[in-house]
């Protein structure tokens, strides 16, 4: 292995890397949240009135209020300018509907969401991980058919039947756990399993795929005649081969799973980030839009980030600078 | 095979290592461990002895603080409360104001507060602390802003708040009823003047408020009546149906408000909770702009209602057949509904008569006027009541069936008022509220008035109407003069259908096993936790 | 170094039995799926929006042959026309999420260096936009259209190929066996057709056939919320949405598309090769 400087540090590459992107996705998603909720048609301030204060009292003369109260009447390209003075001042401003802070109702409801993607994930590693690398050892057999069949069920079925079915069964018939809400214990549970059954179906298939390829490689037919059994080949040269398609595609879903969850929060009434981008998009709430748009992408670069360290980690190709 | 070489090189660092995966799966399986206790150990468990608090469960968010969004969810958990109450049948009763008078003229309103009211931070309910909440509660959409209110004359010393009003308004205690108004303490505000917590003079405390989800509160040891049997109450937002049905079979919430049809039938058949209904004065209404060519005869309005299926949309959407509308007030807002009028009905023979008398003519896909030009129009409706859509896709069908084509276009509740103003609107599906405020008078003299309005008529006004609705709320006529003046605003909105009703509204309540005592508001001003305890 | 000719990938001829029954049970599948929703109306006949009120909510019997909905609506006849529309609509999601995707990725590995980093910064932040959000704001943009919230998927979904396309060409491209056909003389077109395509086939169709199916899920989604197409289209999204309240009194409503949908995913899998053995 050729020593590396510093300059040419893999680490530091992909450290600028993600700087860059997130910088790139600051100016971006702000630019377009701002055009955006400005040339929806429906009148902003009108939108606005009705998240705050209902169908039963919304009106012109409430709408006249907000309006200029707000002032949304000021030219765009004066705002726009504001707008990304805001930003760089870490200014996500305040919510149009509620008035509270967007920093702390995002924080709070983005807590919530990652409580819960996590528990999804770990459940869908758990489930789906085991199956999927028996499965890919022993491609052809009765598990891989089984996996197969209930991949593709997964897969079709809608989250909200899948949440609605969890809850009767075991909810109300078995009395196991609570039904919605998200305070009582336990209550991460439902809504978890609801996200990680898809996620395992899934993870369990590109398992599969990962392992079966790595079973017919000849590195592994080589570590087999050197005299390793079939555990300690698959352990050792295995798996590590076989991690990073993995890895990767569980960085993919993860973002699924938090835009995912939007139907499960709903439906468990998990007070989570999903839940309050939708009510900001209806709403023409454009600093809870762009806050939580923000938010969410600073997620997924932080995120991808451990990916690709873990990836990194795992493969020493890349430290060398080899193919990438 | 160059790769592979490479990474037979890379083989001979592992195998020293070979404690590394070993260790890294054991600390992976070991958080993993950790995170399944964390989530699956029950929190450190209150006092069993204690029971566990009373759980509504309703479809309303809690969206902010500020009483005009979300005053609602306070006045009905009982935390804070309004200078008046209100009867079922809408009479004021007293809320903080003890007594109240009006003075000959009708221009001044003296409210008396309760003597012993006290806030939830300790402090007296004082004059000056209602007279700057009312002050708050004058902007729109705070219904309070309807009244011709000229001044409002806070006497600290004497606990009296004296309201002033530039013309008679017999609806002012009304007005003092609804949650907008609702009283906080001081201490609630912050210094630009928003509010910052719920302090309120109500029976319960508020103890957590989690906007848009949570509420959980606590008796208040300083109110000034009878303690409340349930000492602790929580409120959960959930917004489907189906969850809130299954909430209350399994258990896990004493009170589900908001269940649909389908889910109380299930309820109904399992048999495992109780149900009470109210039937609430809301109207499923058509919003027609009567100024559009179209529509401004009276004859194709009339067709339009004869050709809707109220019974059949009522048993199959609603499931329940006594919601067909047959004028615009249901029978519980038993001052304006009138069994002597003529009822609508279904009739798709009368309504082809009416549309050919106005000068339509059936084309091959449809009906066309003189000029050969189809009958289309556009219906907007919105999804926060959730059997709206499916009403206005029956609506569709049924128009269509009488050859008037119909678009649907489903969108947010703010684009009526929209349509209403730029004049695009042409047909809208609501559910209006006429007890908005506990008297419908204001509401109505709201939609109706000369000029129309945004939930109300399009186009059209009759002259007869407004004088009776002015005169009902200036006039202050007596019993039996408002009576006639009440008959003559039902007929004409009968004859005139500036508004089209289609059906009327429930409320059915699942009830747990634990408490009894249980009544609905209609108004849907309070739960009325205070009447109730636990069952035993 | 071992001789070019062993480097080949093993073109494995004693698995193309095997391959060819999933292979045609796949094709199978599809194409009854294809019958069904675009013969299937002309057949049936029924208008799938005529609605009579008094026959809300029948079992299946012989006049209706999957049952009534709500509305007293023909669910067979809704669930063809639904069929047409959504499988289309969702098949031209994905196929337009995966032609730039794919060709993206492979332009990636093939030229790397600045072209590379440039689109993967490109994809990397395309990804990070939330694409709940982008299909929103285009629902929002044009409200009551289908056809934009298909769109919008497809512009989150392309990233899925680009980075699988990406890091399979490579694979692909630094092999043996693409360096013989170079040495060979032959040009781009040829590496791209007869080695490029083949071995991105299978995993480009698997993310198909899962691209289809979750575009048509993100209907469904986004009709929980209540954005979506206007009544009264049919719409298979929407339906699950629209039958889930009568889960319990009437579960054929909801399991007629979702097994619809179901069959979809198998055909597709079985067709792209999923389902092979050792």
């Amino acid at each position: 292995m050729k020593p590396t400087t510093l300059s040419h540090s893999p680490w530091l590459r992909l450290l600028l890397r993600r700087l860059f992107q997130l910088v790139a996705l600051a100016l971006l998603v702000g630019t377009v949240c701002f055009f955006m909720a400005r040339a929806l048609p429906g009148d902003m301030a009108t939108r606005i009135a009705a998240g705050r204060y209902g169908y039963d009292l919304v009106s012109n003369a409430a709408a006249d209020a907000v309006r200029a109260e707000l002032g949304l009447d000021r030219p765009v390209g004066l705002a726009l300018l504001h707008w990304w003075g805001d930003i760089a001042r870490f200014h996500l401003g305040v919510s149009l509907v509620t008035g509270a802070a967007v920093w702390a109702e995002i924080a709070h409801a983005l807590g919530r969401t990652l409580l819960l993607s996590a528990v999804a994930l770990a459940i869908g590693a758990g489930l789906g991980l085991p199956l999927g690398i028996w499965s890919g050892l022993h491609a052809g057999g009765w598990v891989d058919r089984v996996v197969l069949v209930m991949a593709v069920a997964l897969r079709a079925l809608p989250s909200f039947l899948l949440a609605v079915l969890l809850m009767v069964g075991v909810a109300v018939r078995l009395g196991a756990l609570p039904v919605a809400g998200g305070d009582a214990a336990g209550s991460v549970l439902l809504p978890a399993l609801t996200l990680g059954l898809g996620l395992a179906a899934g993870l369990a298939r590109v398992t599969r795929g990962a392992l079966h390829e790595v079973a017919r490689s000849p590195s592994y037919e080589f570590a087999r005649t050197k005299g390793l059994s079939d555990r300690q080949a698959l352990v050792h040269h295995g798996l590590r081969q076989a991690a990073v398609p993995v890895v990767t595609y569980l960085g993919l879903q993860a973002v699924f799973l938090i835009e995912g969850a939007l139907v499960v929060e709903t439906l468990f009434a998990w007070p989570g980030i999903g839940h309050e981008l939708v009510h900001a998009v209806f709403g023409r709430d454009v600093p809870m839009i762009q806050g939580a748009a923000l938010c969410m992408g600073l997620l997924f670069v932080l995120f991808n980030l451990g990916v690709d360290a873990i990836c990194l980690a795992l493969d020493p190709r890349r430290r060398a600078g080899g193919a990438r | 095979m160059d790769d592979h070489i490479d990474h037979i090189d890379h083989i001979a660092p592992i195998v020293p290592t070979a404690a590394g995966p070993v260790t890294r799966r054991a600390a992976l399986g070991l958080s993993l461990a950790a995170a399944g206790a964390a989530v699956l150990a029950p929190p450190p468990s209150r006092a069993q002895a204690a029971r566990a608090p009373l759980r509504i469960v309703g479809p309303w968010e809690i969206a902010g603080l500020a009483p005009a969004s979300s005053g609602h969810v306070f006045t009905r958990l009982q935390i804070a409360e309004t200078l008046m109450d209100a009867h079922d049948d809408g009479t004021p009763l007293p809320g903080l104001a003890a007594r109240w008078r009006v003075s000959d003229d009708g221009l001044a309103w003296r409210f008396e507060l309760r003597p012993g009211a006290r806030f939830h931070d300790g402090t007296a309910v004082t004059a000056d602390a209602v007279a700057r909440c009312l002050r708050a509660a004058r902007t729109p959409p705070a219904l309070l802003s309807q009244a011709p209110i000229v001044a409002i004359e806070p006497d600290d010393g004497a606990g009296i708040v004296t309201i002033r009003l530039a013309t008679p308004h017999d609806g002012l205690p009304s007005l003092l009823a609804h949650s907008s108004t609702l009283v906080l303490a001081p201490s609630s505000y912050a210094a630009d003047g928003g509010v910052r917590a719920i302090v309120g003079s109500g029976p319960y405390r508020a103890v957590v408020v989690e906007p848009p989800q949570r509420v959980a509160t606590v008796v208040f040891e300083g109110w000034d009546g009878p303690r409340p049997a349930i000492e602790r109450v929580e409120y959960l937002c959930a917004s489907r149906p189906e969850t809130r049905a299954l909430m209350a079979e399994s258990g896990q919430a004493d009170l589900a408000y908001g269940l649909d049809p389908v889910s109380l039938a299930r309820l109904r058949r399992r048999g495992r909770v109780r149900i009470a209904a109210v039937t609430l004065p809301r109207t499923v209404i058509v919003k027609v702009n009567a100024g559009l060519k179209q529509l401004a005869d009276v004859r194709v309005r009339r067709a339009l209602s004869l050709s809707i299926d109220r019974a059949g949309i009522a048993r199959a959407l609603l499931r329940d057949p006594d919601l067909a509308a047959t004028q615009l007030f249901p029978p519980t807002l038993a001052g304006w509904h009138y069994p002597a009028l003529a009822p609508l009905t279904h009739d798709p023979a009368a309504a082809a008569r009416l549309l050919t008398e106005a000068g339509w003519h059936a084309g091959a896909d449809g009906l066309l006027d003189p000029n050969g030009q189809p009958l289309r129009l556009a219906l907007r409706t919105f999804v926060d009541r959730p059997e709206l859509p499916v009403i206005a896709t029956a609506l569709q069908a049924q128009w269509r069936e009488a050859g008037i084509a119909v678009r649907v276009a489903i969108g947010n509740s703010g684009d009526v008022p929209i349509g209403h103003r730029d004049g695009s609107l042409q047909l809208a599906l609501a559910a209006r509220n006429y007890a908005t405020v506990p008297d419908p008078t204001g509401t109505l003299a709201q939609d109706f008035g000369p000029k129309g309005g945004d939930w109300g008529a399009m186009g059209w006004h009759d002259d007869g109407l407004t004088r009776a609705l002015d005169e009902l709320r200036r006039g202050r006529p007596t019993p039996e003069r408002a009576a006639v003046l009440r008959e003559r605003v039902a007929a004409a909105l009968q004859e005139g259908l500036p508004v089209i009703p289609v059906a009327w509204y429930r409320q059915q309540v699942a009830l747990g096993d634990r408490i009894d005592g249980v009544s609905l508001d209609p108004l849907e001003r309070s739960y009325r936790l205070t009447r109730m305890r636990w069952r035993a | 170094m071992k001789p070019a000719w062993q480097a080949m990938p093993p073109a494995a001829p004693e698995r193309s039995r095997r391959v060819s029954v999933s292979r045609r049970a796949g094709l199978g599948v599809l194409l009854g799926l294809a019958l069904f929703s675009l013969l299937g109306p002309w057949l049936l006949d029924v208008d799938p929006t005529r609605q009579v009120l008094a026959d809300s909510l029948r079992a299946p019997d012989g006049s209706h042959l999957l049952g009534t909905d709500v509305l007293g609506r023909d669910v067979l006849a809704r669930l063809m026309h639904a069929a047409r529309l959504s499988f289309g609509l969702a098949l031209l999601a994905a196929i337009t999420a995966a032609v730039p995707g794919v060709l993206l990725g492979i332009a990636a590995s093939w030229r790397g260096a600045g072209v590379e980093r440039a689109l993967v910064m490109l994809s990397d932040v395309v990804l990070s936009v939330p694409g709940l959000l982008l299909v929103l704001l285009f629902a929002a943009l044009v409200p009551g259209r289908g056809e934009a919230l298909y769109v919008g998927l497809s512009l989150s979904l392309w990233v899925e190929y680009f980075r699988v396309a990406r890091a399979a060409s490579r694979a692909v491209l630094a092999s043996d066996a693409v360096q013989a056909s170079r040495l060979l003389g032959f040009g781009p077109g040829h590496v791209l057709r007869w080695h490029l395509l083949p071995a991105l086939a299978p995993v480009t169709g698997t993310l198909l056939a899962f691209s289809a199916a979750q575009a048509v899920l993100a209907l469904a989604a986004l009709g929980f919320v209540g954005v979506g197409l206007q009544p009264p289209t049919p719409e298979l999204g929407l339906m699950m949405t629209e039958y889930l309240p009568h889960y319990e009194e009437a579960p054929w409503l909801i399991g007629a598309p979702v097994a619809l949908l179901m069959l979809l995913v198998l055909g597709m899998l079985l067709l792209a090769g999923d389902a092979e053995g050792a």
